[in-house]
């Protein structure tokens, strides 16, 4: 535990405090406070004056946003990143025993037989960092990579591992990753959600919205879904079958009604910002059709997302998607690949991952590029890897099960140092053994190039100090070189 | 729950039945016994289970953990889950308090398969059930003898996913396992058992055959079975002795015995144990219990204080001690402390209490604005100079909406727990963790995930957007108006001020009524000229759970041709596959199906097909999928094949389902593959079913198609049908949609979506054949009128004087 343990308590200002403190009535606050905490609720929940305006970090940010691109289901880090010679030369064998002590999979493939894996492996860049055929576009990029070989996790199970990956826990409750960075900076564009997230088919992510849910925290902080289509945001549009000269008159008169009910009850601020919320939902229905309206963008730049390609397209029109909210402000969008598991390949996985690989492997490419002739990965932090990696043993003789205990993820941009490999896994690439990385090491570090330690963002909840990274995690220092 | 507050139990029996409701029930004479006690012990199965977790040690170790953290936020009002690792310098409360805590808990064992009935009940019940065994003995005889390998092989893959140690608690005798042993293997059982529940899908060939006709022939003896007992899912203990909990400090661990917050009470609890149990929960509920504990009656008091004012006495009201703000009114929590045990720990008694206090019955608007100044004494209002305005909470949101639309259903009250469409009070609902209501998760419902003492109360965009833009809440407004126009049928006038009276408790104002009257004149200018509005339209849309958009939401009256596509030469004559997404909320009583989709009029001379899910009478199994094909036969006859995809489907719950024809020949039988996917579980693996008929072609016809429905009468859909594809060719397994993103392809004759945009009624195919909307009848001809007098309705659902109480 670092010096902020938990038994720092970190007392939050009430709106009536502010307002107490800086003499500022409603006229001044209309607008900043449209989605304020009602100060009714009492000590635990209490927020500043408009809890997604901009905050400073803690110290300077490395990154101004995030791209989490969540590969759901759990790749393979054997086939990938993490190359192993010992999977071919002790092919068809069991592990020795030591490894597998105590280990606990999700199908019980402990004396299973090492699988090896059929990639073509190549150093690429300047920094030489092994990667498999399988992310040939991405490797183009990798010296724009940290390749983060030892992270490991305790859910043996997707909607365990899931749930941590998200939350820092295993067990639901607790608030995202995107709903702490929201509550600790704010957003960058009040008339866009801060937190959105995206999906590649209409499935179901694993344990469902409760992801990107603001767990204890104010429902402010969730994520929001943007979904295909000519309605990016629930309920967005006028409802088919009414006019907008029919709407007009509905909202004028509900309009009239509410600043009725409100001179009767002067100074009730709660309901003046439930009067601003409805003019924000309108601002939103002006902006957010805008952010995710592709047909301003060239056809070279489609081309490099990869959107010329059938397979390819739906995850890059994500990606660029993503490039565009974050331009307009949106401080973290989380894109899951393979949305209901569909990285799982317990069988066939030369066809499952090649499969995936196939959606996302230019289009996440197209990304970096983009982002850096734009001049934007130095502020955006991209970020890949899923719930847990796989394990070295087979199952079904051509699949492979879960393994938390040792798998890959990269990050790059946002003030991460490109072409580095960080830690390592055992010779078979079951356990992380080197330079080890918890999620909350992950999300401590991510929180950091933010500008946020994780230690020192606190939300006060049942009168506990509670964090992101739930009192552990370090910063990994290394990652900016 | 509902009942045991609305008896007004005393606080401290309610105390005592949730955590040892068991201990009570099997220490009195079992004559004497009260059913309602072991019911409450299904207080220690709200937690969170995973069905596939192998690590059943860990997954035991957590649901303690949720039992010891909500116990003791709940009826202690001590957040003791901080000192789960170790002391704090600053808190009395010791992680050895933590564990001594736990140990009242740590015999626990889930128990499902006690019955809930008095003794005479169940005699009555063992008596009946004897008949029926006797009666169908040599069919169930067949049926063991059938399923015996299938069982053994299930059991057998099942406990290959256990690491070794785990094999070994299960292979161990009953009679030899130590209490840990015996709780840590019956929840490894229940991973087990669930393979066991499926084994039927592990058959094949004739024994498959064999398996449902015999199912089908138990049916035959059901006049014989006795209704089922009411299910139980509660808790007992392992056995009079417990296993050891440990105290860990660092690599250490020591045993540790039950005990009480060292702060209070630092003796360790000696309990004698009771003959199948230990005794240590009727323990803590007795320490509880005790006029003299210093927590239980003032935090009780403090939340009652809380559900009325909107803020305890006591803000933190599940963390009273240091790490809690102090009390507003300390005298007064001490009061009402005593008052609440002097009153018997009545309830009832103390909510009268409050809400006739001087203090209640204070309005918000008072004229006295200089208190509500932010430079005041007390700009939060914590001493009560005025009554707190406040929002009303997701369930009470939604409550009322239903309440003043005239929907709200009121009975049955208790009962088995209802979908989110059925209009009865939220309390009445199901709740999917991972599938919140639109409504209430809008409106900041607490996760449902563990005890949380106060909501959080926003104001967001997407509440606005809701109420103001879904289709829910537009067909709540559309009966509201007709609520008002059925009960006030004479004017405009009468109609405004019931709405007033309905949706605000009082009667307008002048000037509001005028502002009223006003804007429906507007509205109904402006929808005179527009013609067809939203109010026409034949169904209502609502979101499916655990999928985006909108499904259509179908009930059995709305007729086959609600949703009527008309013939077109593209619709196929030969090989098909027809899809769906689907949630049947209801299948029927008698044989009779509910329809998916079909090209049929129901009448079994006519030629036609229909896809349906069976009803509780069929002739083979209820709630399967059926595809009946009204056409020519290999052998040159005309008639009906039923055929059954035996594939059992759960109701509430949202499926892809899709049936591939290939159609038979002269000189082969065709056949049909029906796919089932569970929408709410991706680990739930794909069922397939193949299944051979003799049909060859002839079912054409020039009916429209009806989704949800036949053309004619009968056979209505109840629930949500969504994604209907309609595509020529028996489509092979990859190239169906089986819930992923629905898109037309060149085999696509017709898909509907029914969503908003571009159209609800819109076929996405490149055939256009799109859905013919249909106002049904008299009922829903909806006039100008009462279309602007739901947009009024609309509005005053969205007004605050609606959403807020003061």
């Amino acid at each position: 535990m670092g010096k902020y343990g938990c038994n720092q308590v970190d007392w939050a200002v009430s709106r009536r405090d502010f307002l107490t403190k800086t003499g500022a009535g409603f006229g001044a606050v209309a607008l900043s406070s449209l989605l304020a905490e009602h100060s009714l609720s009492a000590a635990p929940a209490t927020l500043g004056v408009a809890p997604l305006a901009p905050k400073p970090g803690h110290y300077p940010a490395k990154a101004k946003s995030v791209i989490f691109l969540f590969m759901e289901g759990g790749p393979s880090h054997l086939d990938t990143f993490d190359p192993k010679a010992a999977l071919r030369k002790q092919a068809g064998k069991s592990l020795p025993p030591s490894f597998t002590k105590g280990l606990i999979t999700a199908m019980g493939e402990y004396d299973s037989p090492i699988f090896p894996d059929k990639r073509e492996w190549k150093q690429w860049g300047q920094s030489g960092l092994w990667i498999s055929d399988w992310c040939k576009h991405v490797a183009e990029a990798a010296d724009d990579i940290a390749v983060l070989r030892s992270c490991w996790a305790n859910g043996i199970v997707h909607s365990n591992g899931v749930c941590q990956m998200n939350t820092g826990s295993i067990l639901a409750g607790r608030p995202s990753l995107g709903a702490w960075v929201s509550y600790g900076l704010g957003t960058l564009n009040q008339n866009l959600p801060a937190f959105v997230t995206m999906q590649d088919n209409n499935g179901t992510v694993v344990n469902g919205p409760r992801n990107w849910g603001a767990g204890f925290m104010p429902a402010v902080y969730q994520g929001t879904r943007i979904l295909p289509g000519s309605e990016p945001i629930a309920n967005l549009n006028t409802p088919e079958g009414v006019s907008e000269e029919q709407q007009r008159g509905k909202l004028d008169f509900l309009s009239a009604v509410n600043r009725q009910h409100a001179t009767a009850r002067p100074q009730q601020t709660e309901l003046d910002a439930r009067i601003a919320a409805y003019e924000l939902a309108f601002r939103m229905q002006a902006e957010a059709p805008d952010a995710v309206d592709l047909s301003k963008e060239t056809a070279a730049t489609k081309k490099l997302y990869g959107m010329d390609d059938p397979v390819a397209a739906p995850f890059g029109r994500m990606c660029l998607l993503a490039r565009r909210l974050i331009e307009r402000g949106v401080r973290f969008v989380q894109l899951y690949s393979g949305a209901g598991s569909k990285w799982d390949a317990h069988s066939g996985i030369e066809k499952n991952h090649g499969d995936r690989f196939q959606e996302t492997d230019q289009p996440i490419a197209g990304l970096l590029k983009d982002l850096k002739s734009r001049g934007l990965l130095d502020s955006t932090l991209v970020i890949w890897g899923g719930e847990f990696g796989r394990t070295p043993m087979s199952e079904k003789g051509n699949g492979r099960d879960h393994n938390p205990t040792g798998f890959t993820m990269w990050m790059a941009g946002g003030g991460v140092k490109g072409g580095q490999v960080i830690g390592a896994t055992d010779e078979f690439g079951l356990h992380a053994v080197e330079d080890r990385l918890h999620v909350h090491d992950l999300h401590a570090t991510i929180l950091h190039l933010l500008g946020i330690n994780h230690e020192n963002l606190v939300y006060s909840y049942k009168g506990r100090p509670e964090r992101a990274t739930m009192n552990e995690g370090e910063i990994y220092r290394k990652i900016t070189g | 729950m509902v009942k045991s507050l609305n008896a007004d139990k005393p606080y401290t029996q309610f105390i005592t039945e949730q955590l040892a409701g068991d201990e009570l029930y099997f220490n009195a004479k079992p004559e004497s016994r009260n059913p309602d006690h072991l019911v409450a012990t299904g207080y220690f199965r709200a937690g969170i289970y995973e069905y596939n977790n192998r690590d059943v040690r860990g997954q035991w170790q957590r649901i303690l953990e949720d039992i010891t953290d909500t116990s003791a936020d709940v009826f202690l009002g001590v957040g003791l889950q901080c000192a789960r690792c170790h002391d704090h310098k600053f808190d009395p409360l010791l992680q050895k308090d933590y564990y001594r805590f736990q140990a009242f808990f740590a015999p626990l064992l889930p128990r499902e398969d006690l019955v809930v009935a008095t003794p005479a009940e169940q005699a009555a019940h063992a008596e009946k059930l004897a008949k029926w065994e006797a009666a169908t003995a040599a069919i169930r005889a067949e049926l063991d003898k059938l399923l015996a390998q299938p069982r053994k092989n299930a059991e057998a893959s099942a406990f290959e996913k256990f690491i070794e140690d785990l094999r070994v608690d299960l292979r161990t005798p009953v009679a030899e396992r130590t209490p840990y042993q015996h709780q840590v293997a019956e929840l490894a059982y229940r991973q087990v058992t669930y393979e066991l529940d499926r084994v039927d899908s592990r058959l094949k060939g004739e024994a498959k055959e064999r398996v449902i006709a015999l199912r089908k022939k138990l049916t035959e003896f059901d006049s014989l079975k006795p209704a089922s007992l009411p299910p139980f899912f509660g808790a007992t203990d392992v056995g009079p002795v417990a296993p050891v909990t440990y105290l860990t400090k660092g690599r250490d661990k020591e045993p540790i015995g039950p005990g009480h917050l060292s702060v209070l009470d630092p003796k360790n609890v000696q309990v004698a144990a009771l003959p199948n149990s230990t005794g240590r929960r009727s323990e803590l509920a007795r320490w509880l219990a005790t006029p003299e504990n210093p927590l239980t009656a003032r935090v009780m008091v403090n939340r009652l204080w809380q559900w009325h004012f909107g803020r305890g006495l006591a803000a933190n009201s599940s963390d009273f001690g240091k790490l809690g703000e102090k009390p507003s009114h300390p005298e007064l929590l001490d009061w009402l402390a005593a008052t609440f045990v002097e009153q018997g720990w009545s309830l009832k008694a103390m909510h009268r209490l409050m809400v006739t206090s001087a203090t209640y019955r204070q309005a918000s608007a008072t004229p006295h604005t200089a208190l509500r100044a932010p430079n005041s004494e007390d700009p939060e209002n914590r001493l009560l100079s005025y009554f707190p305005i406040r929002r009303l909470e997701a369930e009470q949101i939604r409550d009322a909406v239903l309440a003043v639309t005239g929907q709200l259903k009121l009975e049955p009250a208790g009962g088995p727990s209802t979908d989110q469409l059925t209009p009865r009070r939220s309390v009445y609902g199901k709740w999917l963790r991972n599938a919140p209501d639109p409504i209430l998760n809008v409106f900041d419902l607490a996760e449902p995930f563990q005890s949380v003492p106060q909501r959080n109360v926003t104001t967001t965009p997407p509440q606005a957007l809701l109420l103001l833009n879904s289709q829910m809440m537009l067909r709540h407004a559309r009966a509201f108006a007709k609520r008002l126009e059925e009960e006030h049928p004479s004017s405009d006038e009468d109609m405004v001020n019931a709405a007033y009276r309905l949706a605000f408790g009082r009667a307008p104002r002048a000037s509001e009524r005028e502002a009223a009257l006003q804007f429906l004149k507007a509205q109904q200018q402006l929808l005179g000229s527009k013609g067809a509005t939203a109010s026409t339209r034949g169904f209502a849309a609502e979101k499916m759970p655990y999928r985006d958009g909108v499904a259509a939401v179908i009930a059995p009256d709305m007729g086959g041709d609600a949703l009527a596509v008309l013939d077109s030469p593209s619709f196929p004559t030969g090989d098909f596959t027809i899809e769906a997404n689907i949630l049947a909320r209801t299948v029927d009583k008698t044989a009779a199906v509910r329809t998916i989709a079909a090209k049929w009029s129901g009448e079994n001379q006519k030629p036609g097909w229909g896809f349906a899910l069976t009803g509780d009478s069929s002739r083979r199994k209820p709630r399967t999928l059926v595809l009946q094909i009204i056409g020519v036969k290999q052998d040159g006859s005309f008639g009906e094949e039923a055929i059954f995809s035996d594939q059992v489907l759960t109701l509430a719950k949202p499926y892809a389902v899709a049936a591939s024809v290939k159609l038979a020949t002269a000189s082969a039988p065709g056949e049909v593959v029906f796919y089932v996917k569970d929408l709410s579980n991706d680990d739930e693996p794909l069922s397939i079913a193949k299944v051979p008929h003799k049909v060859t072609g002839g079912f054409a016809n020039p009916l429209a198609l009806s989704l949800g429905g036949r053309s004619g009468k009968g056979g209505g859909f109840d629930g949500m049908i969504d994604d209907v594809r309609l595509s020529t060719g028996a489509l092979k397994q990859e190239d169906l949609l089986l819930g992923a993103e629905a898109q037309p392809t060149e085999t696509t004759v017709g898909l509907w979506q029914f969503e908003s945009k571009p159209s609800a009624f819109k076929d996405a195919s490149k055939h256009g054949n799109d859905i013919v909307p249909k106002p049904t009848g008299a009922k829903a001809a909806a006039t100008t009128r009462v279309n602007a007098m739901a947009d009024f309705c609309h509005v005053l659902l969205n007004a605050n004087e609606f959403i807020y109480v003061d």
